[in-house]
């Protein structure tokens, strides 16, 4: 955590801006979707209170603390209760080890009497050396969450919406962890800010162990990977459960699903966990096939000297210039994959359910298969037929 | 990395695991004992991480505590199975007889690792660390080749095997 | 005792192993004995990779793959065959099911 109390001190209060991130990107998020559903579908959205409705869901959060607090007759208290609580700690952990933007370096400085020494923050809830899989485990967790609601609300429908989700959830695991096996084969790391250092400068092929270097175009996973993208985005709409693989939710089939008996404050925390998820796959896709901070065209040394110049040759405050700057391009990117997530809701119609397992299992599977082999040959034939 | 604290760390998940792992034994409804073994995967995964094995820890996440004990729970959680409840525990000189055996055996295995001259001799290896998951590849693709093999192959025959078990006459779909 | 050594893994091992066994030598229902043997399997791991860790040794860390797989496989092929039994006896009560006695 850190080897004195400055760092510590500020190691701690990396950890709770990040949680916080995570849960104040609620309503900006909902208020997004409202709208944005409003406009796909022709008519307005919640414009009333507030400019451009923004703060309609700081009344939903009052409406819903205030409602009344009800736990049904025959449902399991601990089950029904800590099932919200599950829902949104996973994302919270997975959101914890994802690299927002390049480490910022403190040199010594003097404050309260005493000299604290060169520090190297990173960017992120904390440094995990296997980051992929740690994320990969702690996302497959989620699937607890429905299991306990749909037993503790002791209702049938909630059960079979439970039952059918987490079969939804496990099954498209698969083919995420595949996507995610071709993209570690591509880095050869399971470190997440490796494999966002390894995708900086212009787009160079290795065949043969010669280099073909295309200049226009960014050194991005998409490049190398694009059927992983595609399946890689394919499954994080099922992991997280949004249409056109919500059967969990369901609204109008399964009455609510797996949360038919949840209303109020409980009822929000799913939706944080839901779209904490969604937060995650987003930052993941950008990390992965978008060059995670990485700008195009632009290096983290010229964006250093731009800084320098501006901070008056001060290191510390260049360093934190030049996170922010590409902090703002990594949430650019995350934000235009939130909005593909709900833009695809309000068009894509709802998958069957048996339709959605053969997809799960008939197709995604094989071709992630197809896609791991393929990467590894394409690998092996560019190392230059080098056994 | 919670390298420094891992003392108060392994007390604190080796108490989580073992009050988890009394609750598998000892819970009476199912669905409970299935939730308790989930803890225990989490609280042995955790102890893999103080033991600096990262590479197992996630894959025990996302292998035991993501998908085997979600099969678990499923599969409890489809049959309503609390008309066997009552009978989770028989009394009598049988359970007490066997109990006591287990008590032998467990004091067996403690006197044997007391008395062995394990904790005195060595000191871990630092750095067995990221690069640690390299070598582990190499020796499992080199040394333990054939085993990974037969593993591959198992796991075929396990899906076959399970599909065909559990399938119903006439299938599921038309 | 303040100092983690390899006993305190080794001790935990082996009262997750025990737990196990007194599990699965008492309990009568079929699915909560597969899953004591997932907690004595468990049992195992923790102190291959203890072991693996104090001795600087990786098989310690290999073969946690294999019985890490060998018991998914396990628990897959157990669940299969409780799912069958249930739905042909109904019941998962193994008092029931001593067919081969007397």
């Amino acid at each position: 955590m850190g080897r004195d109390t400055f760092e510590i001190t500020v190691n701690v209060v990396k950890m709770l801006v990040v949680f916080l991130m995570m849960v104040q990107m609620v309503p900006i998020l909902v208020w997004l979707e409202r709208r944005g559903s409003a406009f796909i579908q022709h008519r307005f959205g919640p414009n009333r209170v507030g400019p451009l409705g923004l703060t309609q869901l700081l009344a939903d959060a009052v409406k819903f603390i205030c409602k009344e607090e009800f736990l049904p007759q025959k449902a399991v208290a601990l089950l029904y209760y800590g099932a919200p609580v599950v829902a949104l700690v996973p994302a919270a952990l997975a959101l914890a080890s994802i690299p927002f933007s390049t480490p910022v370096e403190v040199s010594p400085f003097e404050m309260l009497g005493q000299a604290w020494g060169p520090y190297t923050f990173y960017i992120q809830g904390f440094h995990m050396n296997v980051g992929i899989i740690y994320i990969l485990g702690v996302s497959s967790l989620g699937a607890y969450s429905l299991l306990m609601a749909g037993w503790g609300s002791s209702n049938k429908y909630s059960l079979m919406g439970a039952l059918r989700a987490s079969a939804q959830m496990i099954s498209y695991e698969l083919a995420l962890g595949l996507a995610i096996v071709a993209v570690v084969l591509l880095y050869g790391t399971f470190d997440l800010a490796e494999m966002v250092s390894a995708q900086k400068g212009p787009l160079t092929f290795h065949m043969f162990s010669r280099e073909y270097v295309v200049s226009v175009l960014p050194n991005w996973g998409i490049f190398f990977q694009p059927l992983g993208f595609v399946l890689f985005f394919t499954s994080v709409f099922a992991e997280s459960n949004r249409l056109p693989f919500d059967l969990a939710e369901s609204e109008g089939e399964l009455v609510a699903g797996f949360h038919t008996e949840y209303g109020g404050f409980k009822m929000l925390l799913f939706f944080m966990g839901e779209y904490g998820h969604m937060m995650v796959s987003s930052s993941l896709l950008a990390i992965f096939y978008f060059g995670g901070h990485h700008i195009p065209f632009l290096t983290e040394a010229s964006v250093h000297d731009w800084a320098l110049s501006l901070a008056g040759q001060e290191t510390t405050v260049a360093s934190i210039i030049t996170s922010l700057v590409f902090l703002a391009s990594f949430l650019v990117k995350v934000a235009l994959f939130l909005w593909f997530f709900i833009w695809v809701r309000w068009t894509l119609p709802r998958f069957r359910y048996d339709h959605l397992m053969d997809l799960g299992w008939k197709t995604m599977l094989p071709w992630s298969i197809f896609n791991i082999i393929l990467t590894a040959v394409i690998l092996f034939l560019a190392q230059g037929l080098v056994l | 990395m919670m390298i420094n604290s891992a003392e108060v760390l392994f007390y604190i998940l080796g108490l989580m695991t073992l009050i988890a792992g009394v609750g598998v034994v000892a819970m009476q409804n199912p669905i409970y004992s299935a939730l308790c073994l989930v803890m225990t995967m989490i609280g042995i995964s955790g102890l893999f991480f103080t033991l600096e094995a990262y590479f197992v820890a996630g894959v025990q996440l996302i292998v035991y505590a993501g998908a085997v004990t979600v099969l678990f729970v499923m599969v409890v959680m489809l049959f309503d199975l609390r008309k066997e409840v009552s009978s989770a525990l028989g009394g009598g000189i049988n359970t007490a007889a066997k109990a006591v055996g287990v008590g032998i055996i467990l004091g067996l295995i403690l006197s044997a690792i007391s008395l062995s001259k394990l904790g005195t001799s060595t000191m871990p290896l630092k750095g067995l660390g990221a690069s640690s998951i390299k070598e582990v590849a190499v020796q499992l693709f080199t040394k333990y080749i054939f085993g990974f093999e037969i593993i591959s192959v198992l796991l075929l025959l396990v899906v076959v095997g399970a599909v065909g078990l559990a399938r119903s006459r006439g299938g599921t779909h038309a | 005792m303040l100092e983690v050594g390899i006993n305190h893994y080794l001790i935990l091992s082996a009262a997750l192993f025990c737990i196990g066994l007194v599990g699965v030598l008492l309990r009568k229902n079929a699915l909560v004995i597969l899953m004591c043997i997932e907690l004595m399997l468990n049992g195992v791991n923790l102190s291959f990779v203890a072991f693996g860790y104090y001795y600087s040794n990786l098989n310690g860390f290999i073969i946690v793959f294999f019985v890490m797989t060998v018991a998914a496989c396990e628990a897959a092929v157990g669940l299969a065959l409780a799912v069958a039994i249930l739905k042909r006896f109904k019941e998962i009560n193994i008092k029931n099911f001593e067919l081969l006695k007397g």
